[in-house]
């Protein structure tokens, strides 16, 4: 499998008061594969993400996706970067409240000024919400809300989907339904980046779970099986370390 | 109480925009209204208050140089007035001045005083000897003569200097650059002054109340019945002068009480705006002050705080500013009156323009602000921020089916998401256009009546001849000019109408008047001998239409006269009485009338400066010939001050947008985070910005645009009737349809102009900040 990201060396520093800085942090994702980011509160895995997304610089290090240096992108070229590259779930979905579930799929299609609405209404059929796409977000549920974020993430095809917290505001049914259709993504081959301060769900969905501790990986394990329990993964990752 | 003092200001320095915004657009308004109060308050009727001061004459006749002054000086009693002045011996003369020439009527009298038409000395003192003259202030200004300089009078052979001994303020009558001034001499000096048959007798009188017109006209009629024909030569009364004064302050605070009202309507529209956003940014703070114990009304008086606290230091500043402001121009409306100007300051009326203000400004916040004190605690908490606007998916369904580019679309729907808000803007924007429109209409109006009121359109050079040189020489010194196309003559003189009291000034040309440039609002001009044409003040106190015909008078002699026309005249006010007919109707009656102006056209291409120089050479005593050229009037100034309110209008409009695209940046900051991490880019997210402030200012604009039109009809239509006349429909047009729409897209421009501060703060959106805040 091929690198999508690369990122070298990473540190964040925040000003005073503000949680979540990296240091030292280097890793690789490659494509195709399902990683879980986990860690506590405030230990910098939403950071991490946010300089994978190009929303957020670092303050030494570098960050590559898809093969482009993230740090030689102006505003504008990492917007486009965004748009044609990445896909974004996010814990409060983030739908804008005016449009529709179908206006909202197609808004980074159109920020393109591509013309994809057969795309975006078959995302929705596949995602089990086409009998709400004229609906606003006030008037669906959560489970439904982040479905429609989810469709909007992938209406520009994005080489890595990145999914912070994406479970966090729903019930647990919903967030299940949810978690299902990230790895059925992942089976057809899309790269996901998921957020996660769950261990349950990091090792049921993710091959691969990155643990996150003030600011640096403390641990990096590929699954040989994403069935297996929680406690038993971390076990013996742990043991693994102490070797 | 102290806890909200110390949250009111604490938000005071966490909101400066906000409060920058407060400031200047109430500093804005509160200077336009106040210079608005204290010109109300200092030009209502400001005739009257010095007519009563100086004793003015309601009655001012003008009798034959041989009526017995004794006769005349039992003339009050016979029409019952109170008090008199005269009988004054006075005489027509013309002086060189500057290289200028200048008409005057020199009145003999021996002291300033008197029970009526008192004069006020303003420079220098009263003339003591026969070669010493007082002039009026108003024409001093107009000419730049001053005390202590001479004139040499060309009027009568031996040309007599004069030196200027004082300058007086004459309450009876109108500016110098209106009419023709009285001068004044010692008694004794008349007769030098007087050519042979040019003297006569000037009256005064003054009556224990202020009479009405139909008692003036009565009383004039009584003393016509009871002197021999012919004794009165002339007369003028204190409605028609008071008329004239009034005409253009009338159109100033008109215009200007218009303008405060559309400030004012501004204020309130972009504070309640302000307010109202400031309730929603601080949506989960009001649910925390609320549940640690701020009651409603403590919650709203935070709010209204915040708001009266900038708009009070915005008066410190605006009051005293509009005061000073308006001292320019209360030292023109003076000059207009001919009255000593004194800077005007009324604490009075500053207290009510700082009472008003803040009454506005805080009944502007106070809906918000108690809507603020009334949301329930627990739900603020629990929601965290406001609920965003949902108006307005209609238009932005309608902008995405014309096939608008997304960020475009967006931007739509931001500008009428929230429908208060986008109204309040759009009545700022609404304001800000129509002051414009209007403004820039009259200003074009007033350009188009002052070539109108001097008469003399298409007319390159104007020449005045004195009594002395005769109508052939100067003719024949015209067509000696190759350069001479086209010269028309003027004669003055007074012709009896029926029903008018009053001996008419008549103005008769000779040559193609028509081309003089009256306007003519009904009828045409006149065609020949037997045809006249005049103002709309004279056909209605005459009760005349187009087409009548009526028996006029010329000293004795009868001349049936026929009303072809009525003419646009505003200077004369809404009493003006003139007539104006071609000379050939009166020359057979009157064949020792000359012409005393000329007015020349000079063939294309002709040097004007050139010809002024060599005519004026060829007789620099008997004639003064000038370029015609059109200096500042009173009407430039009121354009003035117009073009001046209505930028600041403009300017408040404009800070209306930027308020509102302000607040929904901030409201929206987590909808530019996510639009920002969805791919949107720094130029998207600035032309959505723009879009919105587009979007408001072509509602705004497009509802302002003829709505402005028709208020500046209703205005020129007032202005109009200031002067006594009807509006001509070919004035109303004044601005052309790609003017209008020019202004229209200026307005819009400038809005996205204004979006540029917020579209570049939206663009520079911190996504993990905004998203983390969440």
């Amino acid at each position: 499998m091929s690198q999508l990201v690369v990122l070298k060396d990473v540190t964040k520093v925040y000003q005073a008061g503000i949680t979540g800085a990296l240091s030292g942090v280097s890793l690789t994702i490659e494509n195709g594969e399902f990683t879980a980011i986990m860690g506590p509160s405030g230990s910098g895995k939403s950071t991490l993400l946010n300089l994978i997304a190009g929303v957020d610089r670092p303050t030494s290090g570098s960050v590559a996706v898809g093969g482009a240096d993230l740090g030689t992108l102006g505003e504008t070229a990492l917007a486009r970067f965004r748009r044609d590259h990445i896909g974004f779930v996010f814990q409060f979905f983030y739908l804008l409240p005016n449009l529709t579930a179908l206006e909202n799929v197609l808004i980074p299609a159109q920020l393109k000024g591509k013309v994809v609405a057969g795309r975006a209404e078959a995302l929705l059929d596949e995602l089990g919400i086409a009998d709400v796409s004229d609906r606003y977000p006030a008037r669906l549920s959560g489970g439904q809300q982040q479905r429609v974020a989810m469709a909007r993430a992938l209406i520009n095809r994005p080489t890595l989907l990145l999914a912070d917290e994406p479970t966090g505001a729903l019930d647990t049914h919903s967030g299940d339904q949810v978690l299902e259709l990230l790895r059925e993504l992942n089976r057809d081959g899309q790269t996901i980046l998921l957020v996660t301060h769950d261990a349950k769900i990091a090792t049921r969905y993710a091959a691969r779970i990155i643990s996150v501790v003030d600011g640096k990986i403390v641990d990096d394990a590929r699954l040989e099986s994403p069935d297996r329990a929680a406690s038993e993964v971390i076990r013996v990752r742990v043991a693994e370390m102490s070797s | 109480m102290s806890a909200v003092i110390v949250k009111a200001m604490s938000d005071l320095r966490r909101r400066r925009l906000q409060v920058v915004v407060i400031f200047v657009t109430t500093l804005l308004a509160v200077a336009t209204g106040t210079m608005a109060l204290t010109l109300l308050s200092q030009t209502n009727d400001p005739f009257q208050i010095a007519f009563a001061a100086q004793r003015g004459a309601h009655l001012r006749v003008t009798f034959d140089g041989r009526t017995d002054p004794g006769t005349l000086a039992g003339t009050p009693s016979l029409v019952g007035a109170a008090a008199i002045g005269g009988p004054y011996r006075a005489t027509p003369i013309q002086f060189q001045y500057g290289g200028h020439k200048y008409a005057a009527a020199a009145v003999g009298r021996d002291e300033p005083g008197g029970e009526v038409g008192q004069l006020v000395l303003v420079a220098g003192r009263w003339p003591v000897g026969d070669d010493e003259i007082a002039v009026t202030r108003s024409f001093a200004d107009l000419s730049h003569v001053s005390v202590g300089e001479t004139l040499k009078v060309v009027s009568v052979a031996d040309a007599p200097v004069l030196t200027v001994a004082g300058e007086v303020i004459d309450i009876d009558q109108v500016r110098a650059d209106i009419s023709a001034q009285r001068a004044w001499v010692r008694t004794s000096a008349i007769d030098r002054l007087t050519a042979t048959g040019g003297g006569y007798y000037l009256m005064n009188y003054r009556f224990a109340s202020d009479p009405t017109s139909a008692q003036l006209s009565t009383a004039v009629e009584t003393l016509r019945a009871a002197l021999p024909p012919g004794s009165i030569t002339g007369s003028i009364n204190y409605l028609l002068v008071r008329s004239i004064f009034n005409v253009v302050n009338q159109v100033l605070i008109g215009i200007l009480v218009a303008f405060s009202i559309f400030a004012l309507v501004a204020t309130v529209a972009i504070v309640a705006n302000l307010v109202t956003g400031i309730v929603i940014s601080a949506y989960r703070e009001i649910g925390i002050m609320k549940a640690i114990g701020f009651t409603p009304l403590q919650v709203a008086l935070v709010f209204v705080l915040q708001i009266l606290v900038p708009a009070a230091a915005a008066c410190l500043f605006g009051i005293p500013g509009g005061t000073i402001l308006s001292q320019p121009l209360l030292a023109s409306s003076s000059d207009a009156l001919g009255l000593p100007y004194h800077a005007t300051f009324s604490v009075l009326l500053d207290l009510v323009a700082l009472g008003g203000a803040l009454l506005i400004v805080t009944l502007a916040a106070l809906l918000p602000a108690l809507r603020a004190g009334r949301l329930k605690p627990a739900v603020v908490i629990a929601n965290a921020a406001a609920p965003r606007g949902r108006s307005g998916r209609w238009i932005r369904r309608l902008a995405s089916g014309l096939g608008l580019p997304r960020p475009l679309v967006l931007g739509v729907g931001d500008a009428v998401a929230r429908p208060l808000r986008a109204t309040l803007t759009a009545v700022a924007v609404f304001l800000g256009v129509a002051t414009i429109v209007i403004a820039l209409g009259e200003t074009r109006h007033f350009a188009d009546i002052y070539p109108y009121e001097a008469h003399v359109g298409p007319v390159d050079v104007v020449v005045s001849k004195s009594a002395v040189l005769t109508d052939p020489e100067a003719m024949r010194l015209f067509e000696a000019q190759p350069e001479t196309e086209r010269v028309v003559a003027e004669t003055i003189t007074n012709i009896v109408v029926p029903g008018i009291a009053d001996p008419i000034p008549s103005v008769m040309y000779r040559g193609d008047s028509a081309a003089l440039g009256y306007l003519v609002t009904t009828g045409r001009w006149f065609n020949g001998p037997g045809e006249v044409v005049a103002p709309k003040g004279l056909l209605r106190d005459a009760h005349l239409q187009v087409g009548d015909t009526f028996i006029a008078s010329f000293r004795g002699t009868t001349v049936p006269l026929r009303l072809v026309g009525v003419v646009y005249d505003f200077a004369g006010g809404p009493g003006g009485h003139e007539l104006m007919l071609d000379s050939s109707t009166v020359v057979p009656a009157l064949a020792d009338l000359s012409p005393s102006t000329y007015f020349v056209t000079l063939k294309a291409g002709s040097n004007v400066v050139l010809y002024v120089d060599r005519v004026a050479a060829a007789q620099p005593d008997q004639l003064e010939v000038q370029a015609n050229t059109s200096g500042p009037t009173q009407l430039g100034m009121v354009s003035a001050v117009l073009l001046a309110i209505a930028a600041v209008i403009a300017l408040m409009a404009v800070g209306g947008v930027f308020n509102t695209l302000l607040l929904n940046a901030r409201e929206g900051a987590r909808d530019i985070a996510t639009l920002k991490a969805l791919g949107m880019s720094p130029r998207q997210l600035i032309a959505m910005v723009a879009t919105s402030a587009a979007f408001l200012a072509l509602v705004g604009g497009v509802l302002a645009v003829p709505a402005g039109v028709q208020l500046d009809h209703v205005l020129l239509d007032l202005v109009s009737a200031f002067g006594g006349n009807d509006t001509p429909p070919s004035f109303y047009a004044a601005l052309a349809s790609w003017e209008l729409i020019a202004i229209l897209l200026a307005g819009v421009a400038v809005a996205m102009l204004a979006a540029l501060i917020p579209g570049r703060w939206a663009a520079r959106t911190n996504v993990v900040e905004v998203l983390r805040a969440e």
